[in-house]
């Protein structure tokens, strides 16, 4: 799954601009993708914005703290009761047109796999199509070039949606996963997407048991280095928690270790549940790098 | 002779760029504006910048502050060398930012030095031209608070004080007569500068006093005297 017969992958590039809705980010920005699952069941503190008057005000929230994008999400990545493209499309597609009337300029994404769902999103003003499936339903593609929209292209291990990895294995993870992004990035650009709006995301836990996850981490910087704008998805995933043998609760400081470190390697989009936190260390990091003044200095200066 | 002098402090967060996002203590770069303007304003044939250095010496007038050697990441814009001593380096930026273009001395003297030697070199100091503008770049105590780098030594407060009331009053002997030993224990500095400046402006009082010959106190203009971070820092201007 998510290979393309017909074609080759996308070369490298000079890292450029990233333009999602009316913003433009430079290859220097630090970019948080807040969020916002409109589920009852995601692994993370389920149900917290299922209901819409606490979905919206979250958005209010998270926009407040530093957000650039909203994630909308319908569905859970884990297995369980089937959400069907009409249920995910009654729970996502009237709250991003929610969002987008008291939003005007805020770059929202939907978590999709679904072109259909896709397509609805875009029409009621997402701007980003992040489909973790890894190019499981390939019109998801035609769906970013007819509305100029954004493509997140993932590394899902071929499984298909909503499954765990069993027993999945890699001569390279990392291979495989340039392998597969940059065929999706290829794949997107032949089908018309903007190149200035195509992500590389080597999705964590997904079709990845935890070694290969660290591992994706750990060389990410040979993803970043292909020049296209890199994502990380690490939240409070599992690969954290058995990492740190801890509970869903208590991975707030791996997820940040590991947005930290990705931040130093060159990744320059983060999905956070927790987006001050993480724009405290993305801002962190930033100053380390020199790409950000900063805010204060007096110590030994005075 | 001098014909103006301004007295400013020299912490590094003067240097603007120094204190990333935030303009910190405005009030006080605003008065050390203001008085080197006022300096600069006096047309002297030189600006004599004289403040704290390694040894007692002239350093080349067109150096400036390497701020790199304060804040490493800030080295992207090319790094000045050599880097004048800190106190002669603040000095160099602050006529650049008043936008002074003329002819410039820099003079470093020994934190250590004696005030017999500091009042003598003020003296050569001030005949280096037939007018001398001064700038005098130095720190009272850094011993005010608890908070400040050399922590509290109750004696700080008498000290600089001391120092504000003599530059206030334009006594220069009260300013020669600081102790030394004192000021080092206090973390002061700014104390051979000043005692410099106290050097430089009784040279010209005894050898071009009028007829008479007494020595005419000249009242300074005290801009700004405040220790917000622990360390006295005196802004101000002897019109003289």
């Amino acid at each position: 799954m998510g290979r393309d017969p017909a074609g080759g992958g996308a070369g490298t590039r000079e890292p450029g601009p990233l333009r999602l809705g009316t913003r433009e980010f430079g290859p220097r920005e630090r970019i948080i993708l807040a969020i916002v699952n409109r589920t009852p069941d995601s692994f993370y503190r389920p149900g917290v914005t299922w209901d819409e008057g606490a979905a919206l005000a979250r958005v209010d929230e998270v926009v407040a703290e530093g957000a650039d994008i909203l994630d909308v999400g319908g569905v859970p990545a884990k297995p369980g009761q089937e959400v069907t493209a009409q249920e995910e499309i009654r729970r996502v597609v009237p709250f991003i047109a929610a969002v987008r009337a008291a939003h005007p300029d805020l770059v929202i994404s939907v978590d999709t796999w679904r072109a259909d769902v896709g397509r609805a999103a875009c029409e009621a003003g997402a701007n980003l199509l992040n489909d973790t499936w890894g190019g499981w339903d390939p019109a998801l593609t035609d769906v970013a070039a007819e509305f100029g929209a954004g493509l997140v292209c993932s590394h899902a291990g071929g499984l298909p949606p909503r499954t765990r990895p069993f027993r999945l294995w890699y001569d390279d993870v990392v291979a495989d996963v340039l392998d597969t992004v940059l065929g999706l990035a290829g794949r997107a650009l032949r089908a018309g997407v903007d190149p200035a709006r195509i992500i590389i995301d080597p999705a964590h836990d997904f079709g990845k048991n935890s070694w290969h996850s660290l591992e994706v981490t750990r060389r990410l910087s040979e993803l970043t280095a292909t020049g296209w704008p890199v994502l990380l998805s690490a939240s409070h995933k599992d690969f954290v928690g058995e990492t740190l043998g801890a509970g869903i609760e208590e991975r707030l400081a791996g997820t940040l270790a590991t947005t930290a470190v990705a931040a130093w390697l060159g990744a320059r989009i983060f999905r956070a549940h927790n987006v001050a936190e993480t724009r405290q260390a993305l801002d962190m990091v930033a100053a380390i790098r020199g790409d950000l003044l900063p805010v204060r200095m007096v110590r030994g200066l005075a | 002779m001098i014909t103006g002098v301004a007295i400013v402090p020299s912490p590094p967060l003067l240097a603007r760029v120094l204190t990333g996002r935030s303009v910190v203590l405005p009030e006080l770069r605003e008065a050390c504006s203001v008085a080197v303007g006022r300096l600069v304003a006096t047309g002297a044939d030189v600006v004599a910048v004289v403040g704290a250095g390694p040894q007692t010496a002239a350093w080349d007038p067109e150096g400036r502050l390497d701020v790199a050697a304060w804040g490493p990441l800030l080295a992207a814009g090319g790094r000045s060398k050599p880097g004048l001593p800190l106190a002669l380096g603040i000095g160099a930026g602050l006529l650049d930012e008043a936008g002074y273009r003329g002819p410039r001395a820099a003079q470093a003297v020994d934190p250590g030095s004696s005030s017999a030697d500091c009042v003598a070199l003020g003296a050569w100091l001030a005949g280096i031209a037939p007018r001398v503008a001064l700038l005098v770049v130095g720190d009272g105590s850094a011993r005010c608070t608890p908070a400040a780098p050399g922590y509290f030594d109750e004696r700080a407060e008498a000290f600089n004080a001391s120092a504000r009331a003599s530059v206030r009053d334009g006594d220069m002997a009260a300013l020669a007569a600081l102790d030394a030993g004192l000021g080092a224990e206090l973390m002061a500095t700014g104390r051979a500068a000043w005692q410099v400046l106290a050097g430089a402006v009784l040279a010209g009082e005894t050898g071009f006093a009028g007829e008479g010959g007494l020595s005419r106190p000249t009242p300074g203009d005290v801009l700004y005297a405040d220790a917000p971070l622990g360390v006295f820092y005196l802004v101000a201007v002897l019109d003289l």
